[in-house]
């Protein structure tokens, strides 16, 4: 059990006025709490104290000389004075110096206006300063394509340097030189490369590090502002999108706010210039002859009506299938879904959710009953132990990963890692170097280490007695399934010893609370709901299962995965999500929506291209989401949906989907609307509009509620709040908007079903060990993965992000490129019986050998060497590996 | 010829004593280690420490045995000692001779205090320009290691001594035990915010003892004559045993000398240095390193203790004690020290940062004769600013040269400001009219 | 690569330290061994044995005046101009090598035999003026010490001036 930890508390005095707090509180923050505002540059709560810049001196009783405040805890009885004579005078003595070398450069300066400096000046100091010497000055060097540095404008209060190193672990910025001509740099002349997550941007108090994106094109006051969620990852970031006319300038997001407490990515810091990106398709468009031709809104709607309702009338319902995006509001996806169902009749429909996520949730509810996490970020932080797999964790989801990394760094949580990845210093983060026990494997033997792990908790006596004792089938199943696994085919499979899957094993199970986060890696991969059940064997076995703030968490890729499953819109699932055949829950939707849901069963994603090519399904309505272009070519989408007699999509861009439409329908992106999103935790919140609509552009709801209309079949909403309140009402507590999630807890019953027979079903198949086939000579094992600097194909439409990341390379391990003869740069041909492709090798230290690693993001020629197979459960398309052979061109 | 007995210079001064292993054992070297290891409890070490009276030899004059005492009791973890070789005070010269003469003393005084506190590690940081110094320690080291004064189980005790020496690398401020520390990690030599002191989060933030190279030679002597002995020379009882006072400056012999502390600033500058190497009259003594503000002739009896010199408004410090004759222009000695100081500022804390800087510019156009009259306040007043409010105390020290002089001959400012301002009326007409 | 050439020295020097970061000073000195400035592709080096990045290792180097990340000349001299040395003419001593050799302070002869720096305190104030030439410190300068300690350098790499174990003011008995 998690220990109940009564808080200490402490009595102090401030400016007269008592107060308590809980011990160890700093007395600027015990200030702060009561509504002073000490002034300071170098503080900031998420930073270990420096006190270097001197600001935040305070009297304490019975201390002869001033604090700093930002060092120094509270302490019972403590009488402190922030506002006297002499620490007035000393607060300006210390401006007076930090002012001394700054250039009066305010009125072109990107921060005047929300600048420390500027209001701390203007608070405490005469307009003249005694400074009658000359100014120190750093010669103007290039800095980044994304960051701009103005050293003369340094206070070197190390607020940028502590940030890339104790949140992000990044280590970019070095300060060089020491005295008053200490600046920041990045490794000599080089220009910057790092994570570009913005922290240094957002932490600093004055204008000396800016984002290049937005430079001089503002002064702060001018700008609206937005606070809305971030659409690149399931992590759910606030942001503010901050706008001038209908221009996006620049995003931040406040210290503290949202689920990632002000902390962003590169993605949300520097990718926003997509939803104005001068390709976004600002018209309706029709296919006549052969091409698409501009069209009104009324003529296009009618003749998507009009289509439908003769193929309706000729094939019925089942003729057609939909696809939605998990980048569409919960708003988008509910009323998506009520359309298919209701509008046209049918329970084809599918969401993006399909690539992977529903994976995990399929295990979740099948071993506890629930759809969502047990646990929250809170959870993670807190964590004693936490256990990676496949996670990706600095790419794919990067502030969940700062999340462990505050656990392990800041708390010394005990991480456990099984991923592809090496330790190895690079210019981004690598989870791998705060891992006390990592394996670093290919994911087709992550199962294999998970096995391990879980041979070493039954060998080492560490499953919980209370579980032997209500399962003792369970346990002895698993036992007998794990002892029938020999330790030197698992060593020679894994590359680690017994030894260390041991330690692994005790350190994960002694604790008592212990996280689970299941990444792409499993996921995406065969197998990848196999493996998610298997992970929660292990959270059951260590007793930790159902405990306060431990869980298994599959982490959702795109940012409304977890709403699309939720909303219902996936084959399976009605909203909530019930199974479609749940005979209670379609009745509280006939209920609600005062017309009896379809009986057919749905279809997922591949089954629809399979019917598209067979011809049972004639129409498809295709909202944001593109497989034609997200499945390799092998998959034979684009000939599939070119069968169709009708394709209608929604969309932002002529995506290689919307080019074989026969309608294609303009859609808002996320900034133009309001509406919700789901994350990864399960958390709903808000979208907010920040800028008009481009074009004659719509939020997708919107236009499906307009083809309801005409389809004879209205669902009409006035605004998204609308939308938003039938989904309240028909799913009690979703969307609450809280400050976090409140996670449910598993379904006694449900993991007692399990327990006692569920488990059993595909017992043998789980617990094998993976069979991967060893690549031949020559060959190395082709991942097409997620970089941090992209999110799917919608950012490479983003300028800074490009600016950052333009292109693919193959990312190999140097000990490979060694013997391929390869060097940094070297032009490499890849072929497999699929086809081949050329590329730029770039080597990686992370990258384990016999891997090599392309990013998703780039991959149109890539795609051609890889092939689908879809789970014959779970319905996922998995084409994310393959072998190549690697040739030096 | 001394008048009293040397400590810690005694060897050296032997004719044809070379500082090896088998000189200083001639000499009764590595006696006062094996009386203690294993026979006495280290704690008693501390108590015998503690009652001897000794303080910190390298500016602050902290009592050894008290900061040993701050370290915590039944700790399992690692313990560090951390030899401060980093010399670095201007004015200062002594460490050098102790390390490059006797050697071995230093190590057996490493060692002593490493089992009184329980250091199987420690590290000798020297700093970086003293490079033959660091050799001829490392093969101390090498020497002490194959005779078994050092490594594992020493001298059948069971106790683990390690010394290291590393090499810092040119930076004054890494002499403040806190910046030392960083810089041995590999970091910048930025002094920590404290509390936490080393003695509970010091070195790889474990509980660390610092101390100065002439501090820990004292060790064996005092463990083989006694605390008593100790506390009875000097000024007891809170200025006990020896100082090695290094004069430099305008004096006729220069050098390191060893006196009983409490003989006067006359006596060491004109009996043991040979008084003024001119016949130019004595100006202005600085009687503890750079960081110790300027006394003048008027001070000359003033007695070379902690609280005597403290008393006279300057400091005893690190033991470096600098003369000036008449003539030297006190506006210069001033910038020359600020200069340093300017150029050693790590740049932590702002009002040392950027008023270094100031300063030194500041005093720079008052020599060059582009003063003006309220540059004094402003000078006075920075220096206040910066004083006490910043986290180590370099930022006391940087302004004791200015602070003094100021104090002192003020005059000589004046002097050069008025002929500032005659040019001035005749350069800056605009600058005239306003007056 | 250090590595390779170092390798065991480099492994003696990392098992002093519980923590690898430590190295970096002993192992930087060791890369300004080998060219006189610590090159880049050193720094890489040492920040991979380390576990650091390059920026941790760069911001290091700059803080310590000994490092250098620019080519010096082969005999590097740094004159100490601290007040102490400056009672005692240390300027004087600059202008001398400004004579001798034409070059200012941070310049290098056109030869690249000889970089002129002036230094703060090398803690040697009881014998200045004094200078440090790479490793080895040369005390009481006068001129005609500058001038043979400069034909020795430029015709034998080394002078017998340079300074042995301290001790000033020597023992009684004479010299060593």
């Amino acid at each position: 059990m998690a220990p109940t930890t009564t808080v200490e508390t402490v009595r102090l005095t401030i400016d007269g006025v008592q107060v308590t707090v809980p011990k160890g509180t700093l007395v600027i923050e015990a200030a702060r709490q009561m509504g002073v505002m000490i002034p300071h540059f170098c503080y900031h709560p998420k930073l270990t104290p420096d006190a270097n810049c001197r600001m935040c001196l305070v009297e304490i009783e019975k201390v002869p000389k001033l604090q700093t405040s930002c060092s120094t805890p509270v302490a019972e009885g403590m009488v402190v004075r922030t506002a006297t004579t002499v620490v007035n005078e000393a607060h300006k003595s210390v401006l007076e110096f930090i002012l001394a070398n700054h250039p009066l450069d305010c009125p072109v300066c990107d921060q005047g206006g929300r600048c420390d400096l500027q209001d701390f000046s203007h608070q405490y100091t005469p307009t003249t300063s005694r400074f009658a010497e000359t100014k120190r000055i750093f010669p103007k060097e290039y800095f980044s394509a994304a960051i701009e540095t103005q050293m003369n404008r340094c206070v070197q209060c190390l607020r940028c340097v502590r940030y890339c190193d104790q949140v992000m672990d990044v280590n970019a910025l070095a300060p060089s030189g020491r005295g008053t001509m200490t600046e920041i740099k990045h490794f000599g002349a080089h220009p910057l490369d790092c994570e570009f997550c913005g922290g240094c941007v957002q932490i600093c108090p004055v204008g000396a590090i800016t984002s290049r994106l937005s430079m001089y094109e503002f002064r702060p006051w001018m700008l609206k502002r937005a606070d809305t969620t971030c659409t690149y990852c399931g992590d759910g970031c606030q942001i503010t999108l901050q706008t001038k006319g209908n221009d996006l300038i620049e995003v931040m997001s406040a210290q503290g706010a949202g689920r990632n407490n002000g902390d962003l990515c590169a993605r949300g810091f520097f990718g926003y210039h997509v939803s104005t990106h001068q390709d976004r398709l600002l018209h309706p468009l029709i296919r006549r002859d052969g091409k698409l031709v501009q069209a009104t809104w009324e003529d296009a709607l009618e003749h998507v009506a009009g289509r439908a309702m003769q193929l309706k009338m000729a094939h019925g319902g089942q003729a057609f299938a939909g696809l939605i995006g998990s980048r569409c509001t919960n708003e988008d996806l509910y009323v998506f879904q009520k359309f298919m169902r209701l509008a046209i009749g049918t329970n084809k429909l599918d969401s993006s959710a399909r690539y992977g996520h529903i994976n995990g949730v399929r295990a979740l509810r099948r071993v506890q009953g629930t759809h969502r996490w047990t646990v929250t970020f809170e959870d993670i932080v807190d964590a004693q132990a936490l256990l990676l797999v496949g996670t990706n964790i600095t790419e794919a989801n990067p502030i969940t990963g700062l999340k462990v990394k505050e656990a392990v760094k800041k708390h010394g949580a005990a991480l456990v890692t099984i991923e592809a990845l090496q330790p190895a210093v690079g210019t981004i983060s690598n989870i791998a170097n705060l891992s006390a026990h990592h394996f670093g494997v290919h994911p087709d033997r992550f199962q294999t280490v998970v096995l391990g792990l879980i041979k070493a908790v039954v060998e080492e006596g560490l499953v919980a007695p209370p579980l032997a004792q209500r399962a003792p089938a369970y346990v002895k199943a698993i036992g007998d399934a794990v002892k029938a696994l020999a330790w030197p085919a698992i060593e020679q499979q894994t590359g680690a010893t017994s030894a260390s899957l041991k330690d692994a094993a005790r350190v994960f199970a002694k604790t008592s609370r212990a996280v689970i986060l299941v990444g792409q890696g499993v996921l995406r991969q065969p197998g990848g709901s196999g493996l998610t059940t298997t992970l929660l064997d292990l959270l059951l076995l260590t007793g930790h299962h159902g405990l306060a703030g431990c869980g298994v968490a599959p982490l959702a890729e795109e940012n409304n995965d977890q709403g699309a499953v939720e909303m219902g819109a996936v084959a399976e699932y009605l909203p909530g999500p019930s199974d479609l055949g749940d005979h209670a829950a379609r009745q509280r939707l006939a209920q609600l929506w005062k017309e009896e849901v379809p009986q057919a069963p749905g279809r997922t994603l591949m089954d629809m291209l399979d019917e598209a090519r067979a011809g049972t399904v004639k129409a498809m309505f295709i909202v944001g989401e593109n497989p034609a272009g997200a499945l390799p070519p092998s998959a034979k989408a684009g000939e599939a949906l070119e069968k169709l007699d009708l394709l209608v999509c929604q969309e932002l861009f002529l995506t290689e989907t919307a080019a074989l439409a026969h309608v294609v329908l303009p859609a808002c992106s996320y900034a133009e609307k309001d509406g919700t999103f789901t994350n990864t935790e399960g958390h709903v919140q808000p979208v907010r509009q920040a800028i008009e609509p481009l074009g004659e552009s719509r939020p997708d709801w919107e236009i499906l509620s307009g083809l309801s209309v005409l389809l004879g079949a209205p669902l009409e909403y006035g605004d998204a709040k609308e939308i938003t309140n039938e989904i309240r009402s028909l799913l009690p507590g979703h969307g609450l908007l809280g400050a976090g999630p409140k996670p449910p807890r598993p379904d006694d019953a449900v993991v007692t079903k399990y327990l006692t027979e569920g488990f059993r079903s595909d017992l043998a198949a789980r617990y094998a060990p993976a069979k991967p086939a060893d690549p031949h000579a020559g060959q190395l094992t082709l991942l097409s993965a997620q970089s941090l600097f992209h999110s799917g194909k919608f950012s490479t439409r983003a300028k800074g992000l490009l600016q950052i990341q333009s292109t693919g390379s193959l990312a190999v391990n140097p000990a490979d490129a060694g013997r391929l003869g390869l060097a940094d740069g070297s032009q490499v041909r890849l072929s497999n019986q699929q086809g081949h492709m050329t590329t730029a090798v770039k080597l990686l230290d992370r990258i384990p050998e016999g891997l090599a690693v392309f990013p998703e993001h780039f991959d149109q020629d890539l795609r051609r060497l890889l092939s689908v197979a879809a789970d014959p459960q779970t319905g996922v398309p998995y084409c994310k590996s393959t072998k190549v052979k690697i040739e030096k061109l | 010829m001394p008048k009293h007995e040397l400590i810690l210079l005694k060897n050296m001064t032997q004719p044809g004593y070379t500082g090896s292993l088998k000189d200083y054992e001639k000499a009764g070297g590595y006696q006062a280690l094996k009386k203690i290891l294993g026979k006495v409890q280290p704690a008693d070490v501390t108590q015998m420490v503690m009652k001897s009276g000794l303080r910190g030899r390298g500016g602050a004059g902290f009592p050894t045995g008290v900061k040993w005492n701050f370290l915590p009791k039944d700790y399992k973890g690692p313990k560090y000692l951390c030899c401060n070789a980093d010399e670095s005070e201007p004015g200062t010269f002594k460490d050098r001779q102790l390390m490059e003469r006797d050697p071995h003393q230093v190590l057996e005084g490493i060692a002593i205090a490493a089992y009184a506190i329980g250091a199987e590690h420690s590290y000798i940081y020297i700093r970086g320009e003293f490079v033959l110094g660091a050799r001829i320690l490392e093969k101390a080291v090498a020497e002490a290691r194959a005779a078994g004064y050092l490594g594992k189980n020493v001298l059948g005790s069971g106790a683990t001594i390690h010394i290291y020496v590393h090499r810092g690398a040119g930076a004054y401020i890494c002499g403040e035990e806190t910046a030392l520390l960083e810089s041995l990690e590999g970091k910048r030599g930025l002094p920590r915010v404290k509390p936490p002191f080393p003695a509970t989060h010091g070195l790889y933030n474990k509980p660390t003892v610092v101390n100065n190279v002439e501090t820990l030679a004292n060790l064996p002597h005092i463990v083989n004559r006694g605390p008593e002995w100790f506390a009875a020379i000097g000024s007891p009882p809170k200025s006990t045993g020896t100082r090695i006072f290094c004069v430099s400056g305008h004096v006729k012999r220069p050098g390191n000398y060893e006196v009983p502390m409490g003989i006067t600033l006359r006596e060491l500058i004109f009996e043991h240095a040979g008084g003024m190497r001119s016949d130019k009259k004595l100006k202005a003594i600085i009687p503890g390193g750079a960081s110790a503000p300027f006394l003048t002739e008027q001070h000359l009896d003033v007695k070379l203790d902690f609280e005597s010199v403290a008393a006279a408004g300057s400091m005893l410090g690190s033991g470096g004690v600098t003369v000036m004759e008449e003539g030297t222009n006190m506006v210069w000695a001033a910038l020359r020290l600020m200069e340093f100081f300017f150029h050693e500022s790590c740049g932590k804390c702002s009002p040392c940062r950027e008023g270094s800087s100031w300063l030194t510019q500041t005093l720079r156009r008052i020599l060059a004769k582009r003063g003006r009259m309220e540059d004094l306040e402003t000078l006075k007043q920075l220096c206040q600013n910066i004083a006490g409010r910043t986290v180590c105390a370099f930022g006391d020290a940087e302004v004791a040269p200015i602070m003094s002089t100021l104090q002192y001959w003020r005059h000589e400012y004046e002097e050069l400001i008025r002929e500032a301002e005659a040019h001035r009326e005749k350069e800056l007409p605009m600058a005239a009219a306003r007056h | 690569m250090l590595k390779e050439k170092y390798g065991k020295e480099i492994d003696d020097i990392l098992s002093r330290y519980p923590v690898k970061r430590s190295a970096l000073l002993p192992l930087l000195y060791l890369a300004q061994r080998e060219q006189g400035y610590v090159t880049e592709a050193a720094m890489k080096e040492i920040a991979q044995i380390l576990k650091l990045t390059p920026p941790q290792v760069y911001e290091t180097i700059t803080f310590y005046t000994m490092l250098n990340l620019k080519p010096v000349g082969k005999f590097h001299i740094q004159v100490c101009k601290s007040l102490m040395c400056a009672l005692v003419g240390s300027d004087q001593l600059v202008g001398w090598f400004h004579a001798k050799l034409g070059i200012k302070p941070g310049e290098t002869t056109p030869d690249k035999l000889f970089t002129l720096s002036v230094v703060e305190c090398l803690g040697a104030c009881g014998t200045g003026p004094m200078m440090q030439i790479n490793d080895d410190y040369y005390e009481r300068l006068t001129e005609q010490k500058v001038d043979q300690i400069l034909s020795d350098l430029r015709k034998t790499g080394t002078c017998p001036l340079k300074s042995g174990p301290f001790m000033w003011p020597e023992p009684v008995g004479g010299k060593k």
